[in-house]
């Protein structure tokens, strides 16, 4: 730990020490010695959950850390909100851009932040200047672009220039820089990080984050590895490799803790999905058998959620078709279920729960008419008996089924959710992301589930940017990038984990 | 100890914000029958449980619509419409089965369009039913240039009795409404399709993936609220014993209060079958005490909308001060 003055001393122009943060008593970052360098490009990479975004949200007062301090350039900061972030010139490039498509390039720019001028006693918008500055900031990324043409026009690309321009009119001292490259094409990538090289060389500091190692190989000039909350290193440029990267976020002791025993050979397919095209997916191809344990891996963003919802009729299908045991489905939330289908969502908050009912409405709520007579009476105390089955059976930690289901832990609610599902009788279950944000304990209850659910002959799709746990659970694991499929892996092959990070990836090795 | 106090801490802020409208109203009710010295008879009180019971009903078909998360704009109008619908056929035929079947099929279409055009094409609901109210008070106009229709002499007795009857000295609008609020709690609390209107209010999104068919669902509330509307408005045409275009347009403002005051009581923010009926009678409560009193009728609109805007910001702050203590 470095005493106050050489921490005045050294070039470092943010540090954490010890900084923690934990929600629910479970700690998603821990231990974190973080250190960013003056005039440095420092890529932050990790897997899904790994604690990246938490890390960044406590660098720019989204969260309080509930452990370890925060120094910036030597000085302790405690920020209670963004703006306190802000106003020392930590500044952030979000993953989604957030334009006003109707406004003009240079009022998105300048959006809450608008500059003003006096006339007579009013206060009003100054337009002249806010384009010249506009066009400034945008010219010195070497670019040249008219700022009043309107933002619906721009392409992918010129909008992410937008987003950058947004943070730098306000001269920050740190940009952070979260995904920048989503949805862009090869080229545009390419001078995106162009741009944000030229704007290290102008003097700024820049956190950089990335699931794209390829980039990062190209940009960093240190690399920082984070792992199921933990720092595991931090290294110059010139002695990483992408496969030391690779193995770094991996590791390979923290998760054996589940594996699967069973062998299983596919007979009989399932649901067959055939060149399937929506905004997002790109001509999927898949298949899945009964009884199987199938793994879509990929990382935030590459079209795994997009494959369960097109199934479930959520997102418009463009092209391509789904058939259910070789006959044509049309997929809508109702068929799915009519055909045996179940989605366990990946966003459990927003998608799942009905936050205001209890454990046992919210178990009931998709086969409810199983419970209820022709005439829609519901027989109550069968549908809490049942509950209080699948609370005794999954274990689910709650006061009983009348207790509302918003109290509950993240896993216990997960569990709920489960039993919503296991309450019918389907053949075929899609998991998306089902262990996201809860603790260990329930994700190996999750993963005992599943895998009996594949014992009775059930097909089990589980949707996971988290590798180790399809590597665990999985029969195969089908890898997709970018709305298109890569690749399909054993994850009894050898090196598979290396083969399936990269085909997730897309960095060159 | 500590921790039973908080708990029985917890146990009071619960009860008050489940209760504490309900015990608001009962002030108000004392209040009135110290002052007044006509407001506690059972004479008024009929007359007040007479004048709340269209206005139950069409609060009840709100609560459908509002426990499904929406809103309709539209029923003060649609109510006018009812009336001149009903009395031209009840004239035209002298059937007073066809003249309800034809308001109730009126009041349905009403909310059809309501409810295709939010559930299934995607407009706010507020901004759809306000322009469907607009198009039914443009359509009620043209039909009657806002002339009232007056009943003939030779209509059935039954199209009379709906609003003027008595059953012993029970006006039998009353007994109309008691059945209807003793429907409504049954069908919110022991159904699926009540069960599934409230997950629906409570999370759209969770609802769908559930694999709740969400659009149908929304669009039957918009029926049912039109249906409901149908209903109040026969007996208001009935007691009124002619069609009167712009008698009910009041509904919508005081169904919007009693769906809110709804909210407040029973439940965990969504309106209940039980809470209407307890909101309805607190409005009509007010309309009538506050005329026993002698207090203008612009006063009435201004207690109305503080007793409102009092309960649901104290349901409001009660529900967050648990949430922080839990």
């Amino acid at each position: 730990m470095l005493d106050e003055e050489a921490r005045k001393e050294t070039d470092l122009m943010l540090s954490t020490e010890n900084v923690g943060k934990e929600f629910n008593g479970v700690w998603v970052l821990k231990d974190i010695h973080f250190q960013l360098k003056k005039g440095e490009i420092h890529a932050l990479v990790g897997e899904n959950g790994a604690g990246k975004s938490t890390f960044i949200k406590i660098l720019s007062g989204v969260y309080k850390p509930s452990a370890g301090s925060v120094f910036l350039e030597g000085e302790p900061v405690d920020f209670h909100s963004v703006t306190d972030s802000e106003a020392l010139g930590i500044r952030t490039v979000h993953q989604e851009v957030n334009l006003v498509p109707y406004f003009k390039v240079y009022e998105n720019i300048f959006i809450g932040a608008e500059r003003k001028k006096r006339i007579g006693g009013m206060s009003i918008v100054d337009t002249k200047r806010m384009k010249k500055e506009a066009t400034k900031v945008i010219k010195d990324l070497g670019i040249d672009f008219n700022v009043s043409s309107p933002t619906l026009l721009l392409n992918a690309s010129m909008k992410r220039i937008v987003e950058i321009s947004k943070v730098l009119v306000h001269n920050p001292r740190i940009v952070i820089f979260d995904e920048p490259t989503t949805s862009l094409g090869e080229e545009e990538r390419k001078n995106l990080l162009q741009i944000i090289k030229g704007l290290k060389d102008r003097g700024l500091t820049i956190m950089y984050i990335s699931h794209n190692l390829e980039e990062v190989m190209e940009i960093a000039d240190r690399i920082t590895v984070f792992r199921d909350g933990n720092q595991v290193g931090t290294m110059e440029k010139s002695e990483a490799t992408t496969g030391k990267i690779i193995s770094m976020m991996i590791g390979h002791d923290n998760y054996k803790h589940y594996c699967r025993t069973d062998k299983y050979y596919c007979e009989d397919v399932y649901l067959s999905i055939k060149n399937l095209t929506t905004e997002k997916l790109k001509a999927v191809n898949l298949n899945i058998c009964k009884g199987e344990m199938v793994g879509i891996a990929g990382v935030v963003g590459a079209g795994k959620t997009e494959i369960a919802k097109a199934v479930f009729g959520l997102d418009k299908i463009e092209s391509g078709s789904i058939e259910v045991m070789g006959k044509p489905y049309i997929p809508s939330p109702e068929n799915a279920i009519r055909h045996k289908i179940a989605l366990v969502p990946e966003e459990r908050q927003a998608e799942g729960l009905v936050p205001n009912y209890c454990v046992s409405k919210n178990i009931s709520l998709t086969y409810l008419d199983k419970y209820a007579n022709r005439a829609g009476l519901i027989n109550r105390i069968l549908e809490i008996e049942t509950a209080q089955a699948y609370i005794d059976k999954m274990g689910i930690k709650c006061t009983g089924p009348l207790q509302t289901i918003k109290f509950l832990s993240g896993g216990n609610q997960q569990k709920a959710i489960l039993s919503r599902w296991l309450n019918g009788d389907f053949d075929i279950g899609i998991f998306d992301e089902p262990t996201k944000g809860i603790d260990v304990k329930a994700k190996e209850d999750i993963y005992g589930f599943l895998e009996e659910l594949a014992q009775q002959g059930k097909a089990v799709v589980v949707l996971s940017s988290y590798l180790p746990e399809l590597m665990s659970l999985c029969d195969r694991i089908i890898v997709v990038r970018d709305g298109r499929v890569i690749g399909e892996y054993s994850p009894q092959q050898p090196n598979a984990e290396e083969k399936i990070m990269h085909a997730m990836l897309g960095g060159g090795a | 100890m500590e921790k039973s106090t908080l708990a029985n801490k917890n146990l009071r802020i619960e009860f008050m914000r489940k209760y504490g409208t309900v015990l608001g109203a009962m002030l108000i009710f004392t209040i009135f029958a110290v002052v007044s010295e006509n407001f506690f008879t059972l004479n008024n009180q009929l007359m007040l449980l007479r004048q709340m019971s269209m206005l139950t009903i069409i609060a009840l078909g709100f609560t459908f619509v509002m426990g499904a998360g929406g809103f309709d704009m539209s029923i003060g109008n649609t109510a006018g419409l009812i009336n001149i619908v009903f009395a031209m056929v009840l004239i035209g035929t002298k059937n007073f089965w066809l003249a309800l079947g034809a308001s109730i099929a009126c009041g349905a279409l009403v909310g059809l369009v309501n409810g295709t055009i939010v559930a299934y094409i995607g407009l706010p609901d507020f901004i759809a039913t306000f322009a469907i109210g607009s198009i039914v008070y443009g359509l009620k106009m043209l039909i009657t240039r806002g002339n009232p229709i007056f009943f003939p002499a030779d209509i059935p007795k039954i199209a009379s009795f709906i609003g003027q009857g008595y059953v012993g000295k029970i006006p039998f609008p009353v007994i109309l409404m008691i059945f209807f609020v003793v429907l409504v709690i049954f069908v919110l609390t022991k159904t699926t399709l009540g069960r599934r209107i409230y997950a629906i209010g409570g999370n759209p999104v969770a609802s769908l993936y559930a694999g709740i068919n969400v659009k149908r669902y929304r669009l039957i509330t918009f029926v049912i609220s039109g249906v409901s509307v149908a209903i109040a408005a026969v007996i208001l045409t009935s007691r009124l014993g002619s069609a009167q275009p712009l008698a009910g347009e009041e509904f919508l403002l005081d169904a919007i209060a009693v769906c809110f005051l709804s909210t407040t009581m029973f439940g965990d923010g969504e309106p209940t079958g039980s809470g209407t009926f307890v909101g309805a009678f607190i409005i009509s409560m007010l309309n009538n005490g506050l005329t026993m009193l002698n207090v203008p009728y612009y006063f009435q609109y201004i207690t109305k909308g503080v007793v409102v805007i009092f309960a649901v910001v104290i349901s409001v702050v009660l529900a967050k001060k648990l949430k922080l203590k839990l």
